[in-house]
């Protein structure tokens, strides 16, 4: 289960309220959305609280103007899933890195840049991952024609 | 790790492992940059199996999408049937009757028994040996016969609805699946004395290829590979799903964190499967195998909802997010192999070339699953 | 396709032929190549239940340089045919291909409007000789299929034909 000092933590980073959700209903324990550039404090907090790293995605909110990316994090002996949003302008679709913080972020993070065109600042590779070497294309965006 | 810091070697090449070899099961390629036999970095290349699984999701109904799950992992499909429709049964707010979850954990559990031989026949293929595999495809064939009379297909199962399964299992397959079981029971011996007891099996695994604990932490590896590194995490135990809380099973680790500790992680896996498909045989229900109030169209409310399972290589997780119509706005598949391989590159370095082979086969990895 | 394949020799030896022809369909050289799901039953056909080795094609080569067959077994991405183009090249003449499963005939379930990662069928890149539908298809199919190519390559079918029901 999530500690009330974690959850005190993150509700400080959120831009909007921090939900705790209904895991039954829901599928996290846990939401919290923060501002973009908080999103690394937040890793940072979830590190030194043993999380790991389940996944990192977008989704694209055409109609807002905006792309969010979502990370899901989870506990290996006290299970417990955190979920950390954050919403970017489609126009410039830009956060820093959690890669340095979790190394596995560095795959995660590439297909997302894959898939939607987001940048995640100080990346040490965002070349295609699962695309060809070549493409320049960012099929999971709501407006991608081919 | 020591030779390779004691070399002073300033010369390296670049060694390309497939996208065609045999031993990355499938089409996994790898750049590995050489110091002699030694890895010095290993990158691994993904995409050349990506079949937009994820995109597929976003054009299709809510239901048309379930054969898509059957080919994301096809050797234990089941366990990806389960994660998709758990998903959608959440966020629908759809109830399963009990007879439909106890034949959901059998028919899971006849999977991942299935989809450990073929890893057990495959991992020792990579080590060099032929035979154990012709014995475990053997014994595979019997859960792929039962498993074909309910579902209908061999591999890429599509046998869950949201609501229940497709079809209610006749007596036959009880007790075809009880006599499988007696005879694997009969069998494990067989396969530790000509395997697992091998001074040359043990020789390739036994400290080869340390992922401890802490790696599989950063890279958010799961499944056999962090139980191989003693952490006893287990979705069907740490979010019990389905009807796993009524079941009475082991979570099998190891901590050495080796080659040979996974390979023991798989095997015992084998073991406790049995145990739980008794155990659901004996208290199978009567009843319906579908939920009668479940809705022919699905229109779940909006909001993103999340649902994980145990795959037979770790934590499966399906993220959907719906706009409250008819076709999801977007489908995340947490795969994985996915990052259980993404740790390769760290662990590999200062490998032999062939214990670096050992290590990925001891990773399990299923190549469409991580391509997606 | 079979005997086309080959260069055409000035001089014609056709009972010679015929005989490398018996030979060749006899003892096929398939490559050990898995794309995707199909691949499983194909090493399925050749492991012990349906023991591929009675047809004499049980010798898998990792190499392309030793192969005649090619089981085209999988989707074959944009990213992958190069590759696989590659592979195909590399195969010494005469060289035939098997299309295994729907994905290598025309794309199978993955073809939808506005797909933007795989080759629809393997024909797309090099002639096929045999396509084997199903998804994935049955052992049983698979051996089919290469019975199939050995009538092709011989003109008369070495074993009895199944007739459904």
């Amino acid at each position: 289960m999530i500690s009330l000092a974690l959850k005190s933590a993150l509700a400080a980073l959120a831009v909007n309220e921090a939900v705790v959700t209904d895991f039954a209903a829901r599928g996290f324990h846990f939401d919290v959305t923060v501002a973009p550039d908080a999103v690394e404090a937040a890793a940072e907090i979830l590190n030194l609280e043993g999380f790991f790293l389940e996944a990192i995605t977008g989704v694209d909110w055409l109609a807002d103007g905006q792309m969010e990316v979502v990370y899901d994090y989870n506990h290996s002996t006290t299970p417990g899933r955190v979920v950390i949003r954050a919403r970017v302008s489609r126009a410039t679709p830009e956060l820093p890195t959690v890669s340095a913080i979790y190394p596995g972020a560095l795959w995660h993070e590439r297909e997302t840049h894959d898939f939607f065109g987001i940048v995640f600042l100080r990346h040490p590779d965002l070349s295609p991952l699962l695309l060809p070497e070549d493409a320049d294309f960012h099929p999971l965006r709501k407006d991608y024609t081919p | 790790m020591s030779v390779l810091a004691s070399s002073d070697c300033k010369e390296t090449f670049v060694l390309n492992l497939g996208p065609q070899h045999p031993a990355t099961h499938g089409v996994l390629r790898v750049k590995l940059t050489m110091d002699g036999e030694y890895i010095r970095h290993a990158e691994p290349v993904l995409g050349y199996i990506h079949r937009m699984h994820e995109k597929m999701g976003e054009n299709r109904t809510w239901a048309q999408f379930m054969p898509n799950t059957g080919r994301l992992d096809y050797l234990s499909a089941l366990s990806y049937n389960h994660g998709y429709v758990l998903a959608v049964e959440r966020a629908a707010g759809i109830a399963v009757p009990e007879r439909a979850e106890y034949i959901r954990v059998i028919t899971v559990e006849l999977n991942r028994i299935s989809s450990h031989l073929v890893w057990f026949g495959a991992f020792i293929l990579d080590l060099g040996g032929f035979t154990p595999l012709l014995y475990a495809f053997d014994d595979r064939e019997i859960i792929l016969d039962l498993l074909q009379a309910v579902t209908g297909s061999r591999l890429t199962y599509c046998y869950f609805r949201f609501g229940g399964v497709y079809n209610d299992i006749e007596p036959d397959f009880i007790t075809g699946t009880l006599a499988f079981i007696k005879r694997l029971r009969e069998r494990m011996p067989m396969y530790h004395n000509l395997v697992t007891k091998n001074i040359i099996l043990i020789k390739r695994l036994k400290d080869i290829g340390f992922v401890p604990a802490e790696m599989c932490r950063k890279y958010g590896a799961t499944g056999p590979v962090l139980r191989g590194a003693g952490v006893g995490y287990d979705v069907r135990r740490a979010e019990p799903y389905s009807v796993y809380p009524e079941l009475d099973f082991d979570i099998p680790t190891y901590p050495e964190g080796d080659c040979m500790a996974r390979y023991m992680v798989r095997l015992d896996e084998i073991e406790q499967s049995m145990r739980i498909i008794e155990q659901a045989c004996a208290k199978l229900p009567d009843g319906p195998v579908m939920a009668e109030k479940a809705p022919k169209i699905i229109k779940p409310a909006k909001g993103d909802y999340y649902a994980a399972v145990e795959a037979a290589r770790g934590s499966f997780g399906v993220r959907l997010v719906s706009d409250g119509t008819t076709t999801p706005y977007r489908l995340k598949l947490r795969s994985p192999s996915y990052s259980n391989l993404s740790l390769f590159g760290e662990a590999s370095r200062g490998m032999l070339l062939p214990d670096a082979l050992a290590l990925m086969g001891s990773l399990d990895l299923v190549i469409p699953e991580i391509d997606r | 396709m079979g005997k086309e394949n080959l260069q055409d020799a000035i001089v014609q030896f056709a009972p010679l032929d015929k005989l490398l022809g018996l030979g060749r369909a006899n003892s096929l050289w398939p490559m050990t190549f898995g794309l995707a799901c199909c691949a499983i039953e194909m090493m399925a056909t050749g492991a012990s239940r349906f023991d591929l080795a009675r047809f004499g094609a049980e010798v898998f080569r990792p190499s392309p340089r030793q192969c005649d067959v090619m089981i085209v077994a999988g989707t074959i991405s944009k990213k992958m045919a190069p590759a696989v183009q590659t592979l195909y090249d590399q195969m010494p003449e005469p060289k035939w291909v098997i299309a295994m499963g729907n994905c290598a005939i025309s794309g199978g379930p993955f073809v939808f409007e506005g797909q933007y990662g795989i080759i629809e069928g393997a024909d797309k890149l090099f002639p096929v000789d045999v396509y084997i539908p199903g998804c994935p298809p049955r052992p049983e199919a698979l051996i089919e299929g290469i019975l199939e190519l050995e009538e092709k390559i011989t003109g008369s079918r070495r074993w009895p034909r199944v007739e459904a029901g």
